[in-house]
């Protein structure tokens, strides 16, 4: 049962300060002699003193700025809300453009993707093309004959019939026709192939020494062993070298020469 | 007013129910539920894909590309998902290019996890995943393709399942090529649209690697060693075509050969390289190094004279030359353009053991070549010391000590460039950077190297050993080789087994072009590296000089 209030112990109040009383027997401390020291601020004080300063100072800024009268007038006024759904709108429409840059960064990835395995397969398909075996194939479906290597003669350079010729070359193509040019080149040509021995050239296509390098790049990038490489290729140096008619079937050489060949035995 | 307020009341009191239904049902969700709905997105929204890195491609000289991965899949199944085996099986088998029934007996086993098939080319992948059947997806990989099938497969090696090189430049080249697999974070929406995506590791493409290599060169060069193989059917052959003055490869041809797509199904020596990996007698094609020896020391000269019989005894052996003939008088020269076994040895007791022995060092035999390829030899020469009675009635001929094939062609294209011998060369480039040329060392003076040639055009010229092979407007010039092998069982050397060899050049006063080509074990027709290596030399010279520009002379 709860006692009467009355009947309760008086509970002392308890006082703070100089005039306070102390409990019985306990002895206030000492007053030492001299002048009163005032406590040093701590650092973390300091720190917080100037910090709350700080703090303070902007509180009472934004009261400021709160009572100011344009923006009580904004907050009051029809403007506020319009204020508020346009930044509302902008939110959702930051978030929307923000998921729809996520996911065209998806899509440039699986676009990636999708261009890294084209290119892959663009490089195996230009690798397996470039083959020697379909470009000769694809030569000989075009009426194109594989010149066999002993089929090759090449001619010597002789400074002083080589311009003579060359002058009646250029002579006739000044005159003639296109035609008759090709003609009468192919005619000197083989002219003087008929007299040429081992070691002169079998004059057949006339494709002319100076294009020796373009010859040469060509005849790289075809890469096959066709005889239009090999003649290209050489057309550009001392001696020009001309396909002959082959007389070997076109892709035996090897087989036939490998097997067909006997030296000595010995060695 | 009362109504009003009394209104305003009850949406308050309306709304503070909605918000406290909602806050109890967030307070559900979020703690009793939670764990269940956080795994529950995870494994719906949030993933972690793997992006495997491109492994670095392979191209020849000029650009071809040799090996090239391109993106594939892993298919994987969880048969126990996959509700009717039967009908997923018969929609499966054509994407997957197997037989229904393989299908249906993996997608029938009592297991959590079989792969359908391994580096699915990744259109083909995108077909089976289009299926939806449950239980089965696909762990994005790379696939290695070789364009060219068989072309040098033995120099570019194969890569394994796991995307690491097994064998060739993929193999000594993997941490350049291999690249890093690089991971990413994905987060879809509902319908399965990436909404985010964030690259927790990047993936590190695999640096690009040019060789010196030439695919036509190589092409023509496997063509020939094909052409060898049908004609002779060897043990092995193989066949190196190197510019002499760099000591860069422009092809390594093996017989047999294989397909570098389909690894699977070769035999473990097709694998190898015999180019490095072949130790053997060199035979007759040693004679040459003999010869560059004594005419630096100055011992002989090209017209030098020698007395040679038909054979010459050597402590307790007796040596002959392959033909019997009366004792005649031979240039050093005439001994190399025949061949002579006896004139040979003559030369190597002038030259005496240890200058010999010497010489066999200082053109590179018993140390690697250097090239950047795996599992090369070093052959085994015989160290001084070790040399017996016996020993120089053997080692000049080129019997008694082991080489590579690529030893040969080194020693060889220091003769024809001038005397230096330079360490072979088949990595033009590493990602774009040309790798500077290695320094050689002169071996010989020029005037010796020159000397030697002209004495190696003898070997084609009428009365040589490959006096039938020639090329129009070229002059050749070379060393044939017929080494006997030794007999496993009796230890002793074989009288039917054989190592034919060319090792030749052109042109031979200016050489441009080396070509060396050793056959082993030839069986049908003959046994002569006249007869089987030399004309192999001369068809793939016959392609390559024209070919490379190289003018006649």
């Amino acid at each position: 049962m709860t006692p009467p209030a009355a009947a309760a112990p008086a509970v002392q109040p308890r006082r703070v300060g100089a005039g306070s009383r102390l409990a019985p027997g306990v002895r206030p401390p000492r007053r030492v002699s001299g002048p009163a020291r005032r406590p040093a601020p701590g650092r973390a004080a300091q720190r917080l003193q100037r910090h709350g300063g700080l703090l303070l100072e902007l509180l009472s800024a934004l009261e400021r700025l709160s009572g100011h009268r344009l923006i009580d007038r904004l907050i009051r006024g029809r403007a506020w809300l319009v204020l508020i759904t346009f930044a509302l709108i902008g939110i959702v429409t930051l978030q929307l453009a923000l998921l729809k840059l996520n996911g065209a960064v998806g899509r440039t990835l699986q676009r990636e993707a999708v261009l890294q395995r084209e290119n892959a397969s663009l490089s195996i398909e230009n690798s397996e093309l470039a083959a020697a075996n379909r470009v000769q194939a694809r030569a000989a479906q075009l009426g194109m004959e594989f010149t066999s290597s002993s089929a090759l003669r090449f001619l010597a350079a002789d400074p002083g019939v080589d311009l003579k010729r060359a002058a009646a070359a250029l002579r006739a193509s000044g005159t003639g026709s296109e035609e008759a040019q090709a003609g009468r080149t192919a005619a000197a040509a083989s002219s003087s192939s008929a007299g040429a021995g081992p070691g002169h050239t079998e004059a057949g296509e006339a494709t002319g020494s100076g294009s020796g390098a373009a010859g040469s790049e060509a005849g790289s990038q075809a890469g096959s062993g066709a005889s239009s490489t090999q003649a290209s290729r050489a057309s550009g140096e001392a001696a020009t070298p001309q396909a002959a008619p082959s007389p070997a079937p076109s892709g035996s050489a090897p087989a036939s020469s490998a097997g067909g060949t006997q030296a000595s035995p010995n060695g | 007013m009362a109504l009003a307020q009394r209104r305003i009341g009850a949406i308050f009191v309306a709304g503070f129910a909605l918000l406290a239904l909602a806050g109890a049902r967030t307070l559900y969700l979020g703690t009793l539920h939670g764990g269940a709905l956080r795994r529950a997105a995870r494994t719906q929204q949030l993933t972690y894909e793997p992006v495997p890195a491109q492994r670095g491609t392979i191209s020849d000289r000029n650009g071809i590309d040799l090996a090239v991965s391109e993106p594939a899949q892993d298919i994987a199944v969880t048969p126990y998902l996959v509700k009717e085996p039967l009908a997923a099986a018969r929609r499966l088998a054509p994407l997957l290019g197997q037989p229904q029934d393989a299908v249906l007996r993996k997608l029938s086993q009592r297991s959590g996890f079989v792969y359908l098939a391994r580096a699915l080319p990744a259109r083909q992948a995108k077909g089976v995943l289009a299926l939806k059947i449950p239980g089965i997806s696909g762990t994005p990989v790379m696939r290695r393709v070789y364009p060219r099938g068989q072309l040098a497969a033995q120099v570019l090696g194969v890569v394994g399942a796991q995307g690491n090189g097994l064998a060739g430049l993929e193999y000594s080249r993997d941490s350049l090529l291999h690249g890093r697999t690089g991971e990413r974070r994905v987060v879809s929406d509902a319908i399965g649209q990436p909404v985010s995506i964030n690259e927790v590791k990047p993936e590190g493409r695999g640096t690009s690697i040019s060789l010196t290599l030439d695919a036509n060169v190589q092409q023509r060069a496997e063509e020939v060693l094909g052409a060898v193989g049908r004609v002779f059917s060897p043990k092995d052959a193989t066949a190196i075509v190197m510019d002499p003055r760099s000591g860069t490869i422009l092809a390594m041809a093996n017989w047999p050969t294989f397909d570098a797509n389909d690894p699977g199904h070769t035999s473990p020596e097709a694998l190898e390289n015999r180019a490095v990996s072949l130790d053997y007698e060199p035979g007759s094609t040693f004679k040459a190094i003999t010869v560059a020896g004594a005419l630096q020391t100055g011992l002989i000269t090209p017209n030098s004279g020698f007395s040679v019989p038909d054979q010459i005894h050597v402590a307790d052996r007796t040596i002959h030359d392959d033909t019997e003939h009366p004792q005649e008088s031979l240039s050093a020269a005439q001994i190399l353009a025949r061949s002579s076994n006896v004139g040979a040895i003559e030369i190597g007791m002038l030259e005496g053991a240890p200058r010999f022995s010497e010489w066999v060092r200082q053109f590179g035999f018993g140390a690697r070549t250097g090239v950047e390829l795996p599992g090369e030899e070093m052959g085994m020469v015989l160290p001084l010391k070790h040399y017996s009675g016996s020993s120089m009635g053997n080692l000049p001929i080129g019997q008694g000590q082991l080489v590579t094939p690529l030893q040969m062609a080194s020693a060889y294209a220091a003769i024809a460039n001038g005397g230096i011998l330079r360490p072979a060369r088949i990595v033009r480039s590493v990602g774009g950077d040309l790798l500077p040329e290695p320094a050689g060392r002169r071996v010989i003076s020029p005037a010796t190297a020159a000397a030697l040639r002209q004495m190696l055009e003898g070997v084609l010229a009428p009365g040589g050993t490959a006096s039938e092979v020639s090329l129009p407007g070229y002059q050749l010039a070379g060393k044939t080789g017929t080494a006997s092998k030794i007999d496993p069982a009796t230890h002793q050397y074989s009288k039917t087994a054989f190592i034919a060899s060319f090792m030749g050049f052109a042109p031979a006063a200016h050489p441009k072009l080396l070509c060396a080509v050793v056959v082993d074990e030839p069986q049908a027709g003959s046994i002569y590296g006249g007869t089987v290596a030399a004309p192999a030399f001369g068809q793939i010279m016959a392609f390559a000089l024209p070919y490379l520009g190289i003018p006649p002379g």
